[in-house]
């Protein structure tokens, strides 16, 4: 992740890869807008930004494809950009804005609150209750009350957070 | 003049007003010194919470967070080696050896003062030259905005990114995602899918939230375990001796801070830099060496990253053009709530401008007051573990997007973007063009047809009009010497002459 030398960092290749299949992609959409029958309709300006990004991202796969390949020794992809730490804190906040419709802020907050102080802190379990409990107070008191935002009520729990 | 005077004071006789400016100015010191938390992130989560608000509300709120964290930095920088802003990575290289010598207090006391200083010193050129530049503005056409939009993408992502190419793909991804959802002059659906909730297009405020609030705290899991570092704090009131003796070169870095920040795409990190460098050329004898904890080098980039906060609104305000990401997200604050930041918003609104200005002073003198006290709470603060601060992060993020439209699908999209974000930032690439693009796309499309239009269609008119207008012509040179120095073109071109001169 620090890497600052210049070398390839691990998976970079297959993320500029994936980048500019996206930017192909992309550039195939814009022409479908409008394709070449104008130069001021709508499709024009999609295709001049998707243009420039599978130009750039060709020019960036091969600076990235000419440097040094990682060492075997160095650390893998998953060991260094996505640990465990990042895709299990990843599934925990899916996982939340996934049941934050049915089960409203309150509730999936805490659940989420609790479980990523849990995993990333490590400590006593009722003092992480206690922590989440206090922030969620918070949260919830300026949100609500300072800012006057609409938190999702959550439908299986109508009217009761 | 009166009525100016009148505008001015809004923000200095409403209580709330100044209860507000108060607040944000505390927050912003503490948000922009907790490392992992920034200004971009928090003025991006705020937006979507304010929008709601009076619009003078919502500005004198952000006006505050933007000069405290800008501010805020500094002092992590010091205490804790750790920039707190990219702003702050100068003063972290003078500022933490002088906290080493047990001289913490003395340092953040003068980098008080002299931010302050350098605050007051932008926010009087944005009074000043705001409206020049302003008048000097209606004169612009369409190519001109689309050049200074290009100019603003491509100067954000050459100057702080990796590379060029990875500066331009980002910007240029940026305007793709702006341009998602109906055509404004058409009506006409662009990368919609058939898909209902993609006709109204990506708000872009889901977009910076992911891409500043859930992609940092994705980074910042890569230092979770790093143990605070404490220092001890006596003096903090500077010696007046000492703020006398750097008063000159505070004024200098002030200046440079002015000009850089109100360059679009040039912010307070470039600023602040610039700045110490010109104080390590500048200063004869300094009593250390540069990099062991001078005053000189901690003064210089404090003054110019202040002093860039009012420079940049002076684009943002005056062209639309945002100078940075934080006034990238700014200027979509302005949009939310109606207003269109251009030559016409002096014009139209000037009660607005003269708001800012008068709400920016404010913040400035909290920063002063703010700063010179509270350091026994704020380093309680600071030493908040990140365990407790990236869920929170991650909850503020969700509840920020929902709260826009209340709309769960908009806290997919920044979901989305968080993640991409992170994995661009991992590899290089910088998230700021991404926005910059977002919010100047639209801008920049419309102008471009509009250009268009008036060329009757014609490519070759349309392209002479970039050179026949004394205006567009010299911000044709200036793209084009970006793109000859900072892509390898120009080496090329140069080796290819060189040899065709050899040959012959």
């Amino acid at each position: 992740m620090t890497n600052t030398s210049a070398g390839r960092r691990p998976g970079e290749l297959f993320f500029v890869l994936v980048m500019l299949v996206f930017s192909v992609g992309a550039f195939w959409q814009a022409y479908a807008i409008s394709g070449f029958s104008g130069k001021t309709t709508p499709g024009v300006f999609p295709m001049l930004a998707s243009g420039v990004m599978v130009i750039s991202g060709l020019v960036i796969l091969v600076n990235v494809a000419r440097m040094p390949a990682p060492a075997a020794d160095a650390p893998s992809f998953f060991a260094d950009i996505l640990t465990l730490r990042h895709i299990v804190l990843i599934g925990f906040v899916v996982g939340y804005v996934l049941v934050m419709p049915s089960l409203g802020f309150v509730i999936s907050s805490a659940l989420f609150l609790y479980c990523a102080f849990q995993f990333l802190w490590r400590k006593n379990p009722v003092l992480m209750l206690g922590l989440t409990a206090v922030t969620l107070a918070i949260i919830y008191l300026v949100f609500r009350e300072v800012f006057q935002v609409v938190l999702p009520q959550g439908t299986l729990l109508q009217g009761y957070f | 003049m009166l009525e100016t005077l009148g505008f001015l004071a809004i923000a200095w006789t409403d209580p709330w007003l100044i209860f507000l400016v108060a607040t944000g100015t505390f927050t912003g010191i503490y948000i922009g010194a907790i490392p992992g938390l920034s200004v971009t992130m928090a003025t991006s989560i705020l937006i979507s919470f304010t929008f709601k608000w009076d619009v003078n509300e919502a500005l004198a709120l952000i006006c505050g967070v933007f000069f405290g964290g800008v501010y805020g930095g500094s002092r992590t920088a010091i205490l804790l080696n750790i920039p707190g802003a990219p702003s702050a990575i100068a003063t972290a290289i003078e500022g933490y050896p002088l906290a080493k010598r047990g001289e913490a207090g003395e340092a953040i006391g003068l980098t008080t003062v002299m931010s302050v200083f350098g605050g007051f010193v932008g926010i009087l050129a944005l009074a000043l030259f705001a409206p020049v530049i302003s008048e000097f503005a209606l004169m612009f056409q369409s190519r001109d905005y689309l050049l200074l939009g290009v100019i603003g993408i491509l100067l954000v992502g050459t100057l702080s990114g990796e590379s060029f190419a990875k500066g331009a793909f980002a910007g240029a991804l940026g305007v793709l995602i702006g341009m998602v959802g109906l055509d404004p002059m058409t009506a006409e659906g662009r990368f919609t899918f058939g898909s209902i909730h993609l006709l109204g297009g990506i708000p872009y405020v889901a977009a910076m939230i992911g891409f500043f609030g859930v992609a940092e705290a994705l980074v910042q899991l890569h230092t979770l375990d790093t143990p605070a570092i404490k220092q001890k704090i006596d003096r903090i009131i500077p010696k007046f001796s000492d703020v006398k003796k750097y008063f000159w070169l505070a004024l200098r870095a002030s200046g440079i801070g002015t000009i850089i920040g109100a360059l679009p795409g040039t912010g307070g990190d470039i600023a602040a830099l610039l700045a110490y460098d010109d104080a390590k050329r500048s200063t004869k004898n300094p009593e250390r060496p540069f990099g062991t904890g001078t005053r000189e080098g901690l003064v210089a980039p404090e003054a110019a990253n202040n002093a860039a906060v009012g420079g940049a609104h002076i684009p943002m305000l005056t062209l639309g053009i945002p100078g940075d990401a934080v006034t990238a997200v700014i200027i979509g604050a302005l949009f939310i709530h109606g207003l269109k930041p251009g030559p016409l918003l002096l014009v139209d609104t000037p009660h607005l401008f003269w708001f800012i200005v008068g709400a920016l002073t404010l913040a400035n003198i909290f920063l002063l007051i703010f700063g010179l006290t509270g350091i026994r709470l704020f380093t309680k603060i600071v030493e908040c573990p990140k365990a407790v601060l990236i869920p929170l992060i991650i909850v503020l993020s969700a509840v920020g997007t929902y709260a826009i439209q209340n709309n769960p699908v908009d806290v997919y999209w920044m979901l989305l973007f968080g993640v991409v974000g992170y994995f661009m930032k991992t590899y290089g690439f910088q998230v700021g063009p991404v926005i910059l693009g977002t919010i100047l796309g639209p801008m920049m499309d419309s102008n471009y047809r509009r250009a268009m239009i008036r060329a009757r269609q014609d490519t070759g008119d349309f392209l002479w009009q970039f050179v026949s207008n004394p205006i567009s012509l010299i911000l044709t040179v200036a793209l084009v010497i970006m793109l000859l120095s900072q892509t390898p073109l120009w080496p090329k071109l140069r080796s290819v002459l060189t040899m065709r001169k050899d040959s012959s």
